[in-house]
């Protein structure tokens, strides 16, 4: 009787015994990119390892709140807590997540090198926030699990000699080719203020070589190339269909699946629907690559991340389960099931890239691509500069005006919280 | 003190002890839900007052800055702004909620064929969860082809973007909440009206008083306690509201629709800001309840 009494108190706490491995339980957002991995590839993992998995799941908002009170109450409801790469710098920075260097794992040479350095804490490379350590050395604490990215997405039968190569280009289709009155738009973007509008704007910034943040946390994004990328920004307004500035990424999708505009930069998660008969009208009339190129070509990063709860039940398990899923061979697999993956060898395997057509572009994006800047205080000022640009998008104009002031609102936050240049 | 002169206590009757048994038991039985209610109200309460005074810094652990949170709210605009619009949202969605439901209800109030499913038609939007609510609209208001839009360019031959007009997102986000909450008033209301007594307005009726005169000497008084009740309800849930903005706007165009809510929450949870959040949440907490005293203040006697 007593046996059986400690088996099953084990059993509750999801512990690892030798016949049964125990339970992980992940908490995630709510994302169609999950859907491989949740249907196909944990009911895999649970035959191959005997580890039972809980997937919870919440709207994106919903879930960083509830990891952000697991985090912080160690309450332990969670075993792996699925992240947009911005959270890294906050769950790491707080000691939310496990040192996954400490609980041994080595990462191989095939992780996808922009995509590993997601989940290092302090950051390998660029500025670092305030308070840590210049000297401290960067450790690991989340692994990519899906290779999400901004794309552009563009139409093959009105860019019919290839995508465009710059962004000039894109101007002069629109310019050309837009019709209103039958609802054909040359450009289509995420307009509502905030994330959006911000992800909208960020490549087009780098591309025109701009940056957010100089030298020791100086807000550059009023600079010349700043001003002159958002000014080429809302040149595009005329040929984009009324009202993006409310558009979020399911309505600028829903415009550019019904066949009613040339191009935009949108999330992978979008690729596959492009193909799907059930959700588009343009089936193989999308092409996909590198967002074009002004002063620079660089893609926008916001890859989705695995780490460990610090306060994870399952330690062991969930560390088995994000060593399986990095192997070259469930990645394959992955990639092959219409995944993206995070390991150049699936990049490359001939069977996932005809599945997925898509691959080559993303992999190229992920070369040259830029991540969010590694704060944790990048939500605020991405807060402030996304209320900026969202009224310049209904003003239509005075770029410099509305950088100006949230340059000016983003230094006094950022001064306020310590930051040398603020 | 001589001992003898010490007055020894009678012995309790058994008749006394047990009337002050019977005075404690009820207290005793109560006791527990008390602590209970209290366990879950003044004690996260509290912790929001604790963490209202502390600054949460990334890595560190969370430091006492007395009033300062409360002081740097005094000086931010963007916070000022969001009270102001919340105060907009609230007086005006509940004025219009208060006169469409009162009309509706007069309008109801007597036996007619199919009452039932007419009635129980008007609840339906209140009973839509109100992030669905904020999706119905959403398309509604859809610049390309939501049914706004091309009902003004059927007409004015120009399409019209609701939520992205800094003039126009507010009335409409308010205009879901009238569309949503209406049927709360209406409820309320009728409920309130079939409750009257008939005797005075029988009387009113043979002393020839017409409908509106009913309307304005007997009916709206004898209603004053359910209409304030009503009000005093939809004006504090109208002050905490988030879903909508949340779904429809953003809080957008720029800081048009950022009601305090939504900035708390931001704050709070987007930025981390954990001890400035806390002191946004009490802030509007103290001004909700200085709103619900004097509401109560202004109408003692009629609740």
């Amino acid at each position: 009787m007593a046996g059986g009494a400690v088996g099953a108190l084990s059993h509750c706490g999801g512990n690892a015994t030798s016949n049964n491995r125990g339970q992980i339980t992940f908490g995630s957002y709510a994302d169609p990119a999950l859907d491989i991995l949740k249907e196909v590839f944990l009911p895999e993992f649970e035959r191959d390892t005997g580890i039972r998995t809980e997937w919870v799941e919440a709207d994106f908002s919903g879930w960083f709140q509830k990891a952000l009170n697991d985090g912080q109450t160690r309450a332990g409801a969670f075993d792996i807590y699925v992240m947009d790469d911005l959270w890294v710098p906050r769950f790491a920075g707080a000691s939310y997540l496990a040192n996954i260097d400490e609980l041994g794992f080595q990462a191989d040479q095939d992780f996808v090198p922009a995509a590993l350095d997601l989940g290092f804490w302090p950051p390998k490379t660029g500025l670092r926030q305030p308070g840590i350590d210049p000297k401290a050395r960067s450790v690991l604490y989340a692994l990519p699990l899906i290779s999400d990215l901004q794309l552009l997405f563009y139409r093959n039968d009105i860019y019919s000699q290839g995508s465009p190569k710059t962004w000039g280009e894109i101007l002069q289709v629109a310019r050309e080719r837009s019709d209103p009155a039958r609802r054909q738009y040359g450009w289509v973007t995420r307009g509502v203020k905030g994330n959006p509008i911000v992800n909208s704007y960020f490549v087009l910034l780098h591309a025109f070589g701009g940056e957010m943040f100089g030298e020791s946390w100086k807000v550059v994004f009023n600079s010349l190339q700043a001003v002159e990328a958002l000014e080429f920004y809302l040149s595009l307004l005329a040929y984009e269909p009324p009202g993006v500035a409310e558009f979020d990424s399911d309505q600028e999708g829903a415009t550019l699946l019904q066949g009613n505009a040339f191009a935009a930069t949108m999330w992978t998660g979008w690729c596959g629907q492009t193909d799907d008969p059930a959700r588009s009208r343009v089936v193989n009339k999308i092409n996909f690559d590198v967002p074009p190129k002004q002063v620079k070509q660089v893609a926008k990063l916001g890859l989705f991340m695995a780490g460990i709860a610090a306060s994870a039940p399952n330690k062991a398990g969930a560390q088995e389960f994000l060593k399986w899923f990095s192997s070259p061979s469930v990645q394959l697999r992955f990639a092959r099931n219409g995944g993206i993956p995070f390991k150049l060898s699936a990049f490359q395997d001939e069977e996932a890239r005809k599945k997925s057509r898509w691959l080559d572009a993303i992999l190229k994006c992920l070369a040259c691509g830029v991540p969010s800047p590694r704060t944790s205080d990048w939500s605020k000022v991405e807060d402030i500069l996304g209320t900026e640009l969202n009224r310049a998008l209904l003003e239509r104009g005075k770029a410099k005006q509305h950088l100006d002031a949230a340059a000016a609102e983003a230094t006094a936050f950022l001064k306020g919280a310590g930051y040398p240049s603020g | 003190m001589d001992s003898s002169l010490e007055l020894k206590r009678p012995p309790e009757a058994p008749l006394l002890r047990r009337h002050r048994w019977a005075r404690l038991l009820p207290v005793a039985l109560v006791a527990p839900t008390a602590l209970f209610a209290l366990a879950i109200t003044v004690l996260p309460l509290g912790y929001s007052v604790v963490t209202s005074l502390q600054e949460f810094r990334l890595g560190q652990p969370p430091a006492f800055v007395g009033l300062q949170n409360y002081q740097n709210l005094l000086h931010d605009v963007n916070f000022k702004n969001s009270l102001g619009t919340t105060l907009v949202f609230t007086i005006t969605a509940t004025a219009a909620e208060f006169v469409l439901g009162l009309m509706l209800a007069m309008l109801l109030k007597d036996e007619f064929p199919f009452q039932g499913i007419i009635r129980s038609s008007l609840i339906v939007p209140m009973a839509i969860a109100p992030v669905v609510v904020g999706i119905i609209w959403r398309l509604l208001y859809n610049a390309d082809v939501g049914l706004f839009s091309f009902a003004v360019q059927t007409v004015t031959g120009k399409s019209i973007s609701v939520l992205s007009s800094a003039t126009l997102a507010l009335p409409a986000l308010i205009v879901v909440d009238i569309w949503e909450w209406t049927p709360f008033m209406f409820l309320l209301l009728l409920a309130g009206i079939q409750s009257l007594p008939q005797e005075p307005f029988e009387a009113a009726r043979m002393d020839g008083a017409g409908p509106w005169n009913i309307f304005v000497h007997l009916t709206l008084p004898m209603l004053r306690p359910v209409i304030v009740v009503a009000l005093m309800i939809r004006a504090l849930d109208a002050f905490t509201v988030f879903d909508q903005v949340f779904v429809l706007t953003q809080g957008g165009p720029g800081t048009a629709t950022e009601v305090a809510t939504l900035m708390i929450y931001k704050t709070a949870f987007r930025f981390s800001q954990f001890g400035y959040g806390a002191s946004m949440a009490i802030t509007l907490l103290i001004l909700v309840m200085v709103f619900s005293a004097a509401v109560t203040r202004a109408f003692r006697g009629t609740v």
